[in-house]
C-alpha cells in the first residue's frame, strides 16, 4: 500500500511500469503511422518513380499524447488506486471471522453496515483471505446461530448482500457457542460488527472472538431506537408515547413520531428531542378520538427497524359501549339515554338492548339509565364483567330515588350508599336555587375539563356521607354535594351520575360538557383486547426493516400468555389472530433494557461513519482508457483516410456524449395533434405520473362511454420541452418536490391559457401540496379566483352537479372570478385538492386503483361526472351556460 | 453540369434498370444536340445490306434513280403511270439502291474504368458508356447500323436498337482491350477506354483490328486525378486490376515526373493510331461530354484517312 495523501495504491508495484512510458513514446515516435492506401488505375505510370526525400511520416504530437495518456491510465488502473484507503489486512494470516449483529437494532443504519462489510470484504479479497460469516441473530428459518462455511471473499460477499436485519434480538450467547465450535488449527482475525447492544453476553462473545488468536476489532454503528406502544389508559384525545434509545447515549437527538392508518395515511406527527444522556423521550400525540380510532401503526419517522414500529390492535380502537335501554319507544328528546347516545356516537361503537343481551357481547362500558330494570337482576354476570375491566355508568332518576327511599337490601352496583329520598332544588316548595357545578377535582378522571357557568342541577340523589365519599367523588355541585361518584371494582369501575341522563333533573345533558365527561369515562375502559383463547395464527408480520408482510419462515401461532412470549424466529413481531380479533405483538415492550456494549480491554471499538469509505478508482480509470483508445482508433482510421471525416466526427461525438440523438419535437406534435387527447404535467415523481396517466386514461374511457368525446391515450407533458397548445385540458398534479416552471415554460403556459386552454391544478395528488401551489404558479398569469358556485357552467356542462369530489372530498374548487368575455368565459384554471386523478385511475382491466374516501363508489361516480363536466367545459365553453338561466327562460316562456 | 450528362452522373455500382434507362435517356438527349450522323462511306461492299447510302445504282431504296422502259416480266404495279401518260411507251420507276454502314462500338468495361477520384465526378465507365450510347443514338438516327465489337450485339438498326445497346452495355464487362473480332472488311470501329494498358498491348490490339481492314477512332477517357495527380504526402498506391502497388513517400514530388510519363504514354498512343491510320481523341470526366461527342462526330463524318492526316 502506497499512500499519497488521501490517495493510496493497493498494487503500487504496477506504478513501475510508468517508467516504460518514455520508451513507448520513443517507439511511437519512430514508428510512422501506416500510410493512406489509395486505389489508383494509373498506378503503372507511378511504378518505378522514386521521390527524393522521405516525407514527414511522423505521428502528430497530439496522437502521441493521446496514446501515452491511455497507457498511463491503464498503468494507474492496474495499480488499484483508492481514495481514503483503509488499512489493508495482512495477507495470508489465516481466515477472517466476521460476526455480524443482524438483530432489530442494526436495521437503523443497515445500509452503512452493509457498505462497511462490502469494503471489509474488498480488503479481504485483496489480501486473498478466506472469510467466515457469523450472523448473531437466530436465522428466520428457525435454525441455530452458526457460522457460515469458510468461503472466499467473493462468495461471502454474495452471502452478506443477502443478509437482512431480523425483527428480533440477537442471541449473543448462542453466537458465543458457535464461535467455540470453530476449528482452531489456525489463528483467525475477527471483526465484530455490533449493533451496540449488550444482552449480558457481549463480553463472552468478545472474549471468544479474541481467543481465536488473530485479534478482534469491534465496530458499531447507530443503535436502533424503540417505539413503545402507547398506554391504553390515556385520555381519549391524545396518545402518550415513549421512544427509548440506548441509555447513556451522550449526543442530543431529534425524534419524530407519526401515526398512520391501515392504508398508510399519516394521521398525526409529533416531534420530541432526547437530551444528552436521556434514554427516554415522551411524546403526546394529540388527535381527535375519531382519528385515534383509525390508527393502525405508530412509527419513528425515517427510521427502519422492527422496533421502531408499534402496531395497534383493537385494544386501542373504538370502545364498544352498551346502552341498557328500556324505553326505546320514548320520544327522541325525552328518552333516558338519548343524550348519551348522541354524545358517544362519534367516538364509540354503540349497541342497545337489555343488560343480559349486552353482556353477551364484548363491552367496554355499559350505560344504565334510571328505570325499572334493576342491575341486580343479572347478578353475578354483571359483577364478574366489572371485575374483569368493565365500566358500569349509571344515571339517577326517580326510580333510583324511590328505591333508596324504600330501603331494603342495598343495591350492590352503586359506588356510594344513597340517602333516602332525593333532593330537589329551586322548586316551588324549596328555598334553595338550582346549583351549578364546582370545578372538577384534580385527581378524578374529569380533571382539567372547563366548567360552563350555565349548567344547573335541579334535582339529585344524595350520598350517605362516609369516609370514602370524598375519594369517590369525581364531580360535585357548587355546594359540595357529589354529582358524579365512582368506585373501583377489580379492574373495572362503577360510576354513578347523581342526576338524570336527560333534561328532567338538570340541564347537564344539554351542555357541551356532558359529551366530554362521557368520553373521559369511556377512555377509562381497557377495551376488549383479549379475543377467544387458543393459538393465534400469524396474519401479517414485520420484517427487519419494519415493513408488514406475509408470514413466512418458521413463524408459528401464538398461544398462552402473550407477555411471556419473547420475539424470535418462531414468533416475529406483527399482527396475529384471525380477521375478527387481531392482536398486535409488538417488539418494543419485549426487548427489556439492554445496555451498551463495553468491549473488554485491549479491543478497539470504532464507530461507523467516523472514517470515509474508500473509493476504488480502477473502473473509472479503465473506462477513461477505453474511451481514449476508441478515440485513438477513430483518429488512426481518419488519418489513413478510411473514415469519412463527417462520419468520424459524428461517431466520436456520439461515443463521447453517449447520448442518443434527441427525439424529434415533430413526432410529439404529430402525435398530440392528430387526435384529441388529455394531457398531464410530468412531475418527475414516477408514482404521481403513473397515477395521472391512469387517471386520465380512466376518464378518457368514461368519456368515450358516455359522450361523443372520444379521446386518444393521454400524454405526458414536459413543460420545458414540449408544446402544450394541442390539448384542451392540462392536468397538473402539484407535488412538493416540483420546481416552478422556467421562464420559457411560463410564457408557453400563459399563452396557452390566453388562447383558451384549461389547466387543472390538483393539490391533493401528493398529500397536501397546497402550499407549493403558490410557488409553482407565482409567475403564471392566473386570474383572480373565486369558489366554484352552484350556478357555474362547470356544474352544468354535462351532468348537473352540486359537488366535485375526487379521491377525497375536501375543500372548495376555485375558478376564475367572474367570467370574462375572453374564451367564452372559460376559466383558464381550475384549482382543487381532491386528487381527481386518484379517483379516475383504473388499471388495464378497468378496475379502480385507489379507494375513494369517505364516499366510496358513489363518490367515484361523482368524480367521474365532474371529470366529464370538466372536459366538456374545456371543449364546449359556455355552450351550456344557458342551463344556468333555464329557470328564468322557462318563467318567461310560461308568461 | 446541366442538361445531357446530368441524368447519368449519379454513378454508382448499381447498374440496374433505372440507371440503364437514365443513361439511355441522357445519351439520346446528348445526341439530340448534334445533327444526325451520316458516316461518309468511302467504299461500299456489295454484301452490305440495304441502307440509306446511295449506291449509285438501281436497287431497293426510296430515292428516285431513273425511269426505264417497261420490259416483259415487270410487275404491273411497278409502272409509273404519270410518266407513261406523257409518251407512248410504258415507264417503270426505279429507285437508287441505298445501303447502310455498320459502326462497331467498343468501350472498356474493366475494373480500372470503375473509378473516380471524387464522389461528385462520374466514373470513367459511366462517362464512356454515355458517350458510346450518344454516338450510337446519332448513328441510328442517321440510319446507320451499330454493333458491339464484343459480339454481344449483332449489327442492328432502328430506334429500338438503342435500348438493346444500353441493356447489353450495362450488363457487360470486358477486358481492358478489345479482343480480335470477326469483322467485315473496311468496317468502322470506335474504341472508348482509358488506354492505360502498356503501349505494346494497345499496339497489338489496334494492329489486329487494322489488319482486318477496319478504320477506327480511339477515345481516351481519363479522370482529372489521373492527369494531375493532386495527392500529397505518404500514400500507398494500389492498382485496380492487380498491377501491383507502390509506396510513394512524397507524392507531391512525383507530380512532374508523372505528368511527363502520362504525356509520353499519350504520344505513344498517337503514334500507334497514326501508324494504323486511325485517330485519337482525349476526354476528361470533369469536362462536358458534348465536346468529346462533337469531336467523334466530326471524325466519323470525315472521309477515311483524313483524321489521321
Amino acid at each position: 500500500m502506497l499512500a499519497l495523501g488521501p490517495l493510496g495504491f493497493a498494487a503500487p508495484w504496477a506504478l513501475g511500469a510508468l517508467a516504460l512510458l518514455p520508451v513507448l513514446w520513443w517507439l511511437l515516435k519512430i514508428t510512422p503511422p501506416s500510410p493512406r492506401t489509395l486505389r489508383f488505375p494509373a498506378v503503372r505510370l507511378l511504378l518505378g518513380l522514386e521521390s527524393r526525400e522521405e516525407s514527414t511520416a511522423r505521428t502528430p504530437w497530439w496522437v502521441l499524447a493521446l496514446r501515452l495518456a491511455a497507457a498511463a491510465l491503464v498503468i494507474l488502473a492496474v495499480a488499484q488506486p483508492l481514495i481514503h484507503p483503509a488499512q489493508p489486512l495482512p495477507p495470508a494470516a489465516g481466515p477472517l471471522v466476521i460476526a455480524v449483529d443482524d438483530g432489530w437494532a442494526a436495521a437503523r443504519d443497515w445500509a452503512a453496515r452493509r457498505a462497511y462489510l462490502d469494503e471489509l470484504l474488498g480488503r479481504a479479497e485483496r489480501a486473498g483471505r478466506p472469510v467466515l460469516v457469523l450472523p448473531t441473530a437466530p436465522p428466520a428459518d428457525g435454525g441455530p446461530v452458526a457460522a457460515s462455511p469458510m468461503a472466499t471473499a467473493a462468495e461471502a460477499r454474495a452471502r452478506l448482500q443477502a443478509l437482512d436485519p431480523k425483527p428480533w434480538p440477537t442471541d449473543l450467547a448462542a453466537a458465543t457457542a458457535a464461535v467455540a465450535q470453530l476449528p482452531r488449527e489456525r489463528s483467525m482475525q475477527a471483526v465484530w460488527l455490533s449493533d451496540g447492544l449488550d444482552d449480558g453476553h457481549a463480553t463472552e462473545l468478545a472474549r471468544a472472538l479474541q481467543s481465536l488468536g488473530g485479534g478482534l476489532e469491534v465496530v458499531t454503528g447507530r443503535t436502533g431506537r424503540v417505539m413503545m406502544p402507547p398506554a391504553t389508559d390515556t385520555p381519549p384525545d391524545q396518545l402518550a408515547l415513549t421512544v427509548r434509545r440506548l441509555a447513556g447515549s451522550a449526543e442530543p437527538e431529534r425524534v419524530a413520531v407519526r401515526g398512520t392508518d391501515g392504508s398508510g395515511r399519516v394521521l398525526g406527527r409529533e416531534e420530541a428531542g432526547f437530551a444528552p444522556g436521556q434514554g427516554e423521550a415522551r411524546i403526546a400525540l394529540r388527535m381527535p378520538a375519531e382519528l385515534r380510532n383509525r390508527l393502525a401503526r405508530i412509527d419513528i419517522e425515517g427510521e427502519q427497524g422492527a422496533a421502531a414500529v408499534a402496531l395497534l390492535d383493537e385494544s386501542w380502537r373504538r370502545r364498544p359501549v352498551g346502552l341498557a335501554d328500556v324505553g326505546a319507544a320514548a320520544a327522541p328528546l325525552l328518552g333516558p339515554l338519548y343524550y348519551v347516545e348522541k354524545a358517544l356516537a362519534p367516538t364509540a361503537e354503540l349497541s342497545r338492548g337489555d343488560i343480559g343481551q349486552l353482556l353477551d357481547r364484548d363491552l367496554a362500558v355499559l350505560m344504565l339509565a334510571d328505570g325499572p330494570q334493576a342491575p341486580s337482576a343479572t347478578g353475578d354476570r354483571l359483577a364478574r364483567w366489572i371485575e374483569g375491566g368493565g365500566i358500569l355508568v349509571r344515571f339517577a332518576g326517580p326510580a333510583l330515588a324511590h328505591a333508596a327511599t324504600e330501603g331494603g337490601e342495598t343495591d350492590p352496583f352503586l359506588p356510594v350508599r344513597l340517602r333516602a329520598g332525593g333532593r330537589s332544588l329551586g322548586g316551588a316548595m324549596s328555598w334553595t336555587t338550582p346549583q351549578g357545578l364546582a370545578p372538577f377535582p384534580e385527581s378524578g378522571p374529569f380533571a382539567g375539563l372547563a366548567v360552563p357557568a350555565d349548567v344547573s342541577v335541579n334535582a339529585q340523589v344524595l350520598a350517605e356521607p362516609t369516609v370514602e365519599l370524598a375519594d369517590r367523588t369525581w364531580a360535585r355541585l357548587a355546594d359540595g354535594t357529589p354529582l358524579v361518584t365512582g368506585q373501583r371494582r377489580g379492574k373495572g369501575w362503577v360510576v354513578l351520575f347523581h342526576t338524570t341522563a336527560n333534561a328532567e333533573w338538570s340541564n347537564l345533558a344539554l351542555s357541551g360538557l356532558f359529551p366530554d365527561m362521557l368520553r373521559r369515562l369511556v377512555g377509562l375502559a381497557e377495551g376488549v383486547a383479549t379475543p377467544s383463547s387458543g393459538p393465534l395464527a400469524p396474519a401479517e408480520l414485520l420484517d427487519g426493516y419494519g415493513h408488514l408482510g406475509q408470514p413466512g419462515g418458521a413463524a408459528s401461532a401464538l398461544s398462552g400468555d402473550l407477555a411471556a412470549i419473547s420475539p424470535g424466529p418462531r414468533h416475529p413481531p406483527g399482527i396475529y389472530g384471525s380477521a375478527g380479533a387481531r392482536i398486535a405483538f409488538n417488539l418494543g415492550p419485549r426487548i427489556g433494557s439492554p445496555s451498551e456494549i463495553r468491549p473488554p480491554g485491549g479491543v478497539a471499538l470504532t464507530r461507523l461513519g467516523e472514517r470515509q469509505g474508500e473509493i476504488d478508482l480502477k473502473p473509472a480509470l479503465l473506462a477513461a482508457a477505453l474511451v481514449l483508445a476508441i478515440i485513438d482508433l477513430m483518429v488512426a482510421l481518419a488519418l489513413r483516410g478510411l473514415l469519412p471525416r463527417a462520419a468520424a466526427g459524428a461517431v466520436l461525438l456520439g461515443a463521447l456524449a453517449g447520448v442518443p440523438p434527441p427525439a424529434h419535437a415533430g413526432d410529439f406534435a404529430l402525435d398530440a395533434a392528430l387526435s384529441t387527447r388529455l394531457a398531464y404535467v410530468r412531475t418527475g415523481d414516477a408514482t404521481i405520473d403513473r397515477k395521472s396517466r391512469a387517471g386520465l386514461a380512466g376518464l378518457s374511457r368514461v368519456l368515450a362511454d358516455r359522450s361523443t368525446a372520444s379521446m386518444a391515450d393521454p400524454m405526458a407533458i414536459d413543460l420545458d420541452h414540449d408544446p402544450v397548445l394541442f390539448f384542451p385540458l392540462l392536468y397538473w398534479p402539484v407535488t412538493a418536490g416540483q420546481k416552478a416552471p422556467s421562464a420559457a415554460a411560463v410564457d408557453k403556459l400563459n399563452d396557452y391559457m390566453r388562447r383558451g386552454g384549461v389547466i387543472v391544478f390538483d393539490t391533493g395528488a401528493d398529500g397536501d401540496a397546497a402550499p407549493h401551489l403558490r410557488d409553482i404558479t407565482r409567475d403564471l398569469a392566473v386570474p383572480p379566483l373565486a369558489r366554484l358556485g352552484e350556478d357555474h357552467v362547470l356544474t352544468r356542462s354535462f351532468y348537473l352537479l352540486k359537488e366535485a369530489p375526487g379521491r377525497f372530498d375536501a375543500g372548495p374548487i376555485w375558478v376564475e372570478d367572474g367570467a370574462g368575455p375572453a374564451n367564452d368565459g372559460v376559466s383558464p384554471v381550475v384549482v382543487g385538492g381532491n386528487d381527481w386523478a386518484g379517483a379516475w385511475a383504473v388499471d388495464d382491466q378497468g378496475r379502480p386503483l385507489f379507494a375513494a374516501v369517505p364516499g366510496g363508489e358513489r363518490q367515484r361516480e361523482l368524480a367521474y361526472r365532474f371529470g366529464v363536466n370538466l372536459v366538456m367545459y374545456a371543449l364546449t365553453g359556455n355552450y351550456k351556460a344557458d342551463q344556468v338561466h333555464l329557470p328564468a327562460i322557462l318563467e318567461r316562456l310560461g308568461r | 453540369m446541366n442538361g445531357p450528362g446530368a441524368g447519368k452522373d449519379r454513378g454508382g455500382k448499381d447498374r440496374g434498370g433505372k440507371d440503364r434507362g437514365g443513361k439511355e435517356f441522357a445519351a439520346q438527349a446528348l445526341a439530340a444536340r448534334l445533327p444526325p450522323l451520316l458516316v461518309a462511306a468511302e467504299r461500299v461492299a456489295a454484301t452490305v445490306a440495304g441502307g440509306i447510302h446511295g449506291r449509285r445504282r438501281t436497287g431497293p431504296g426510296e430515292t428516285f434513280w431513273q425511269f426505264r422502259r417497261y420490259q416483259a416480266g415487270d410487275p404491273a404495279s411497278a409502272i409509273d403511270w404519270r410518266q407513261s401518260a406523257r409518251a407512248t411507251p410504258l415507264f417503270v420507276r426505279e429507285t437508287e439502291w441505298a445501303a447502310a454502314q455498320t459502326v462497331w462500338l467498343w468501350r472498356d468495361g474493366s475494373a480500372s474504368m470503375d473509378w473516380r477520384s471524387h464522389p461528385d465526378l462520374p466514373t470513367k465507365r459511366d462517362r464512356a458508356e454515355l458517350l458510346t450510347l450518344a454516338l450510337a443514338s446519332l448513328l441510328l438516327r442517321g440510319g446507320e447500323r451499330v454493333a458491339l465489337l464484343s459480339g454481344a450485339l449483332p449489327p442492328t438498326a432502328g430506334g429500338a436498337a438503342l435500348s438493346r445497346l444500353a441493356e447489353v452495355l450495362a450488363g457487360e464487362s470486358t477486358a481492358s482491350l478489345p479482343a480480335a473480332a470477326d469483322l467485315p472488311r473496311h468496317a468502322e470501329v470506335v474504341l472508348v477506354s482509358d488506354f492505360l494498358s502498356p503501349l505494346d498491348e494497345i499496339d497489338a490490339a489496334v494492329r489486329r483490328l487494322a489488319s482486318a481492314g477496319a478504320t477506327g477512332h480511339l477515345l481516351q477517357v481519363l479522370d482529372p486525378a489521373e492527369e494531375t495527380l493532386p495527392y500529397a504526402g505518404r500514400i500507398r498506391f494500389a492498382g485496380v486490376e492487380g498491377e501491383g502497388e507502390t509506396l510513394v513517400r512524397r507524392t507531391e514530388d512525383l507530380r512532374d515526373a508523372y505528368a511527363a510519363r502520362l504525356a509520353a504514354h499519350r504520344d505513344g498512343l498517337a503514334a500507334i493510331t497514326r501508324a494504323a491510320g486511325w485517330s485519337l481523341t482525349s476526354h476528361r470526366t470533369d469536362t462536358p461530354p458534348q465536346a468529346a461527342l462533337l469531336s467523334l462526330h466530326v471524325r466519323l463524318a470525315q472521309p477515311r484517312g483524313m483524321g489521321a492526316r
